[in-house]
């Protein structure tokens, strides 16, 4: 069977939606950024790149049309290589590394880019015009249940109490700020030319290249916030505990990831970086999609860990997608039983502290997973994710630059 | 001014204090920009990091004081919010008396509102006096110092366009200002304000002389303290006072130590103080010295409301503590009761009430006796000293401390010569122009003649003419043969000119089918010729409640559900007729506009309404939803002007009608309804209430006489169908989830989803009004099957609050 490797990985610095750096940054151009430079650390020549696929949570509007299609374009990349924008809402980043992954193992191409780019800035939760099935609305409204909610629900149900989600949230925003201090995400990251418009008629050019999501708290302050989704006062025990604090940050970003043929990769000089072993995925009831990742990631073991000989104990790092500490909280008690500690996860902090671009975000793990296993000569690597409308989606990574 | 109209499009409020900031609030919510400076903070107010950037020329840091100031204004929320809606803080301008001051000179009239210090005042004035422009109108707020001094150095220029305008805090709230000329402001310029103050900015006013204190706050204050002494000497509870001084006696239902506790103590002290300074001749000077445990309270940092503690003091929850003031310790507040306030609060007419009052012996009529009496005898002192005209004295007590009626209106309800004698065998020297008055066989303050209201003048003993205000129309003074029709619903006059006015007087003019019948009978009018337009209104507090639900319940109790549908129909109909009547409707709400209120508004042609109507369709909080063609207004309102020919999605648009019925949106002022959707901004927002019902008859008027064309109704509402349905109902299955909404909250949504949506219909397609009309009955008469509609409105008809179930 054919082989695929990853030969290099890199993504923008993640801006904060709506008030962040990235607020006027289209999601395409951020796309073709990461591409071009993503070819650029390679040092390959992109009539090479055969496909690249995007992921995108919400692909409509300034990421609708094919945005993978148009990255290509912005980022100065031939008309020869066709691109895809895939949606798997969270889990859109990793399903097109995977994408990427098949193709070229299957012989539908030999080297390709699997990335993902999302501006929530620009494009709201749900897309701009919401109009959802009426035999759905009459039948199964779960299906449309707004992602707070489901964290709620996963707190009353697994009693995941707003002590335990803020301490969570102040433990992801320490490790992130450490991290930032520490400068561990500086190679990873491609600087972005970019710019705003101040509003005055000025468009105002700047360069974005650090994380801006993440601010030291207090647990004091975490407490002090008021509920983000539900009323505290409903009378449901334990309801009303997802704060702003205790939840992921919106964002904007940009991600890739370049898989190739190991012959190719061999031929053109190009030095493994990784290996992505294995992805699966997992459904469950809409109205706790938070616990995904704790069906998800046992099932990829199952199928790929297995033949390896590794199990949950083996796994050096954990990126968890952080949507919301109260499912964060819930799948870990699940991994640390079957012995993966609470310091694999999340080292440098997650989603809570750094932000989550929806699309982009499988991509943005991957990247960062493979520059922390390469920075501390670790081996295998899980990036798991929960997925709106009741999924969980997890890939297994091996480290190659040992 | 070179022959161009006098008029004010912008101001500058100098002093960004409590007050600057609430009448700059008022002044933007009536439409007028407003500068508002203040200095640029002193280095005691300032961090070190803050210091530095001030001096460095941050505008931020400079203009603090003013910013702040604004913030604070904006963070006021009811029962006193200083803007009518925080929009209107858009046409406030900030900035500070270094960087900022020459900007005045585009001002055209100057407020100054720094502190109550003469040698800082006249400093301002100074510098007013060099940057102002020509035309302007420079006036202070000052609630006690001398207007006249205040200005002995300034140009004559300035002195001749210089007043006093005092206005009382809450601005938006309180209706008085008085404005107090200088001996040498130019007459039109006085009568200029006059007239801009009560109509522009809807204030009643009162002009004042140059005396400490002026008109309302010298004889508030006094007799607040007058109230304080008399509690200490005849041995009364803080608790029984308030039972006794509030509305029995035709005060505000604050009485005295409530509206001391808001007022802030050290206010009161302060403004005591100066009469006490400032007016030696005062028979009644030591009564505005301040009891010892009254400065004790001050000394503590008992001030009041801002302070949370005063006179009363919240607890934890529904705890509420208030004063002894002979331990000075607080203890559960009490509520006394005495016999003779039971039969008090029976009786409507306050000066009825009062008279039955003091004559009662009981604890609470003596006291009662004791304050009037007292306070009575001291007013008829302060005439001519303060004021020439009993009406002015009473206007200002009206309208500066809300008095249900004014001193010597009271003192005619007593009946003056018996009280007269009752107040002299008390001990009490009542003054000699009181006195001439009834040695002159005048035995009134006020009389009525030939449908002339007269005062009687104090100073010259004559009886003179009060001056209506013509565009005051009050239904009830209007001659007897203007009533065209009535029945127990409603009555309809003739306003002259060719216009008609529809008249709900039901109880909190609620819509029956006998107010429905006369609301045809109009339009019967109208269509007949014999008018030109129409006008819906009232003298009340508050246009209209909506349905009589009362009414609803009996019939749904009776399982005549044929009767309350028959109802739904004909209150449609009328709306609908008067909605395309060629004749023009224009309704003229104030306060309580709710449900069916709204819904006559929202199918008028024009809405010219009071600045403090508060409306919104509440359906949802007795359990249904607005069936009167409100649903379907609120669809066309929100998507009026879109443009369906490059396929907008209405979606945002819809969301907004649906959410604002489903959650009973409530807009709280005019502004507000603007802002909010609910009226359009051709709609006419009128500052004195006083004077709705007048300009309404102009507006449509107006209008016939343009020849206002109402269209036809609607054939092609576009839609959003079943797809827009689901997702309102996914937004309210959320709400439920998160424990917003209750299960009934989201089967009446989910019903009104139905219609916003447009029923069985897709996107793209559409509907007619009429389909709308009978989607919205459907709905209303589905959800009086529900026992949980039923529970709110029996629970809405006891409590008179929504049940949440």
């Amino acid at each position: 069977m054919r082989e695929a490797v990853i030969v290099g990985a890199c993504r923008t610095a993640v801006g904060k939606a709506q008030r962040g750096s990235l607020v006027h940054t289209r999601p395409d151009d951020m796309g073709g950024a990461v591409l071009k430079a993503l070819v650029e650390r390679v040092g390959v020549d992109p009539k090479e790149i055969e496909d690249v696929v995007m992921g995108c949570a919400m692909p409509e509007a300034e990421q609708g049309m094919n945005v993978a299609r148009l990255c290509v374009h912005l980022g100065g990349l031939p008309n020869e290589i066709s691109a895809m924008t895939v949606n798997r809402y969270c889990a859109s980043g990793l399903q097109s590394i995977w994408q990427v992954q098949t193709s070229i193992v299957t012989g539908s191409i030999d080297a390709g880019i699997g990335g993902g780019t999302e501006t929530m800035s620009m494009i709201p939760m749900g897309g701009n015009k919401i109009v959802p099935n009426i035999r759905l609305a009459h039948e199964f409204p779960q299906a449309y249940m707004s992602m707070g909610q489901t964290a709620e629900n996963v707190a009353m149900r697994y009693g995941i109490s707003r002590e335990e989600q803020d301490q969570f949230a102040f433990e992801s925003q320490n490790r992130a700020v450490a991290a930032l201090e520490r400068g561990d995400f500086k190679e990873q990251i491609t600087p972005l030319r970019t710019f705003k418009y101040d509003g005055a008629g000025n468009k105002v050019e700047f360069v974005f290249d650090t994380d801006e999501c993440p601010r030291a708290s207090t647990l004091e302050a975490l407490a002090k916030l008021k509920p983000a989704f539900a009323n505290p006062k409903s009378g449901k025990e334990n309801h009303g505990t997802v704060t702003a604090g205790n939840s992921s940050q919106m964002s904007d970003g940009a991600a890739a990831v370049m898989l190739m043929e190991a012959g190719k990769a061999k031929a053109l000089g190009l030095k493994p970086i990784a290996k992505m072993h294995g992805f699966a995925t997992a459904g469950l009831h809409p109205d706790e999609m938070g616990i995904g990742p704790a069906l998800a990631v046992p099932k990829l073991m199952e199928r790929f860990g297995k033949p390896l000989g590794i199990t949950l104990a083996d796994i050096d790092c954990m990126e968890l997608n952080e949507a919301f500490a109260s499912q964060s909280l819930y799948c870990i008690r699940g991994f640390e039983k079957e012995g993966l500690t609470r310091d694999r996860i999340n080292p440098n902090g997650g989603a809570i502290a750094l932000g989550h671009p929806l699309g982009c975000t499988g991509s943005k793990l991957t990247t960062q997973l493979l520059y922390w296993l390469r920075d501390h000569k670790k081996r295998w690597g899980i990036v798991t994710m929960c997925i709106g409308g009741g999924m969980g989606a997890a890939g297994l990574f091996e480290n190659l630059d040992l | 001014m070179s022959g161009t109209k006098q008029t004010i499009r912008k101001a500058a409020v100098l002093g960004s204090g409590v007050m600057g900031m609430a009448i700059a609030s008022h002044l933007a919510g009536c439409g007028i920009e407003c500068l508002v400076l203040d200095i640029v903070p002193f280095d005691n107010m300032l961090s070190e990091k803050d210091r530095a950037k001030r001096d460095k020329g941050d505008k931020a840091v400079r203009n603090k004081m003013a910013q702040d100031a604004l913030d604070k204004a904006l963070k006021l929320t009811p029962p006193a919010p200083a803007f009518f809606t925080p929009v209107d803080a858009k046409l406030i301008k900030l900035g500070n008396f270094e960087d900022d001051f020459e900007k005045i000179g585009s001002c055209d009239w100057i407020i100054e509102v720094v502190v109550e210090r003469m040698d800082i005042k006249k400093q301002v004035l100074a510098k007013v006096d060099k940057y102002r422009a020509p035309h302007s109108i420079i006036s202070t707020n000052t609630s006690g110092l001398s207007v006249i001094k205040m200005v002995e150095d300034c140009s004559p220029e300035m002195r001749s366009h210089f007043m006093g305008t005092h206005f009382f805090n809450p601005v938006r709230f309180m209706k008085l200002l008085e404005i107090i000329p200088h001996p040498e402001t130019k007459p039109e310029l006085l009568a200029f304000v006059e007239q801009f103050c009560t109509e522009r900015l809807g204030k009643g006013v009162v002009m004042a002389k140059d005396t400490p204190n002026f008109i309302a706050n010298r004889i508030g204050v006094q007799s607040m303290f007058l109230t304080l002494q008399k509690m200490q000497e005849l041995d009364y509870s803080i608790t029984e006072v308030d039972a006794i001084c509030g509305k029995p006696i035709g005060n505000a239902s604050s009485a005295v130590f409530k509206t001391a506790d808001l007022v802030g103590l050290d206010t009161l002290k302060h403004v005591a103080q100066t009469v006490y300074d400032h007016c030696p001749q005062d028979e009644s000077r030591e009564s505005f010295q301040s009891p010892a445990f009254l400065a004790k309270m001050v000394e503590k940092g008992w001030l009041g409301r801002k302070a949370d503690s005063g006179f009363y003091k919240r607890g934890k929850g529904k705890d509420r503590f208030v004063l002894d003031w002979k331990t000075m310790e607080y203890k559960a507040e009490d509520s006394p009761s005495f016999p003779s306030l039971e039969k008090a609060e029976e009786t409507k007419d306050p000066g009825k009430r009062l008279k039955a009052l003091v004559a009662s012996d009981d604890r609470a009529g003596r006291f009662a006796w004791a304050i009037t009496s007292n306070s009575l005898v001291y007013v008829a002192h302060r005439i001519p000293e303060i004021a020439d005209r009993v009406h002015d004295v009473d206007q200002a007590m009206c309208w500066g401390f809300n008095r249900e009626i004014g001193p010597f209106a009271s003192w005619d309800a007593l009946g003056v010569r018996a009280s007269v004698e009752r107040m002299q065998k008390d001990g009490l020297s009542v003054p000699s122009n009181v006195l001439t008055m009834l040695e002159k066989g005048n035995e009134s303050f006020y009389k009525e003649e030939a449908g002339v209201r007269y005062q009687y003048d104090l100073v010259n003993h004559t009886y003179l003419p009060i001056e209506e205000d013509k565009k005051v129309i009050i239904l009830k003074k209007l001659p007897k043969q203007q009533k065209v029709a009535s029945n127990d619903g409603g009555s309809l006059w003739d306003l002259g000119d060719g216009c008609l006015l529809f008249e709900m007087h039901t109880k909190m003019n609620a819509v029956d089918n006998e107010t429905i019948a006369m609301q045809n009978q109009a339009m019967d009018l109208l269509d007949a010729g014999k008018y030109k337009a129409l006008v819906l209104a009232n003298n009340s507090k508050n246009f209209s409640v909506g349905a009589n639900l009362m009414l609803v319940f009996m019939a749904v109790q009776n399982n005549s559900l044929d009767e309350v549908e028959k109802m739904a129909k004909a209150f449609q109909d009328a709306n609908m007729r008067m909605k395309y009547s060629p004749a023009p409707v224009v309704a003229a709400p104030i306060g309580y506009t709710f449900g069916g209120g709204l819904e006559l508004c929202l199918h008028s042609h024009r809405v010219v309404g009071a600045a403090e109507t508060y409306c919104g369709l509440v359906e949802v909080g007795v359990g249904l939803i607005p069936a009167a063609g409100g649903t379907k207004e609120f669809i066309l309102r929100f998507t009026e002007g879109v443009d369906m020919s490059n396929r907008p999605s209405l979606l945002p648009f819809l969301r907004n009608a649906f959410e604002s019925i489903a959650t009973a949106k409530v807009a709280s002022s005019f502004g507000q309804a603007v802002e909010f959707g609910f009226f359009r901004h051709q709609d006419v927002m009128v500052p004195n209430a006083e004077y709705r019902i007048a300009r309404a008859k102009e507006v449509a008027l107006g209008l016939a006489a343009v020849g206002y064309d109402p269209g036809r109704p609607r054939e092609d509402i576009p839609v959003i169908g079943e797809s827009g349905t689901a997702a309102f109902m996914i937004a309210i299955d959320g709400m439920k989830d998160a424990g917003w909404a209750s299960e009934h909250d989201q089967k009446i949504a989910n019903k009104l989803a139905y219609i916003v949506g447009g029923g069985k219909r897709a996107e793209g397609q559409t509907i007619t009004e009429q389909e709308l009309l009978d989607l919205e009955r459907e709905a209303f008469m589905s959800l009086l099957g529900e026992e949980k509609t039923l529970e709110r409105i029996q629970y809405m008809l006891m409590n008179n609050k929504p049940l949440r179930n």
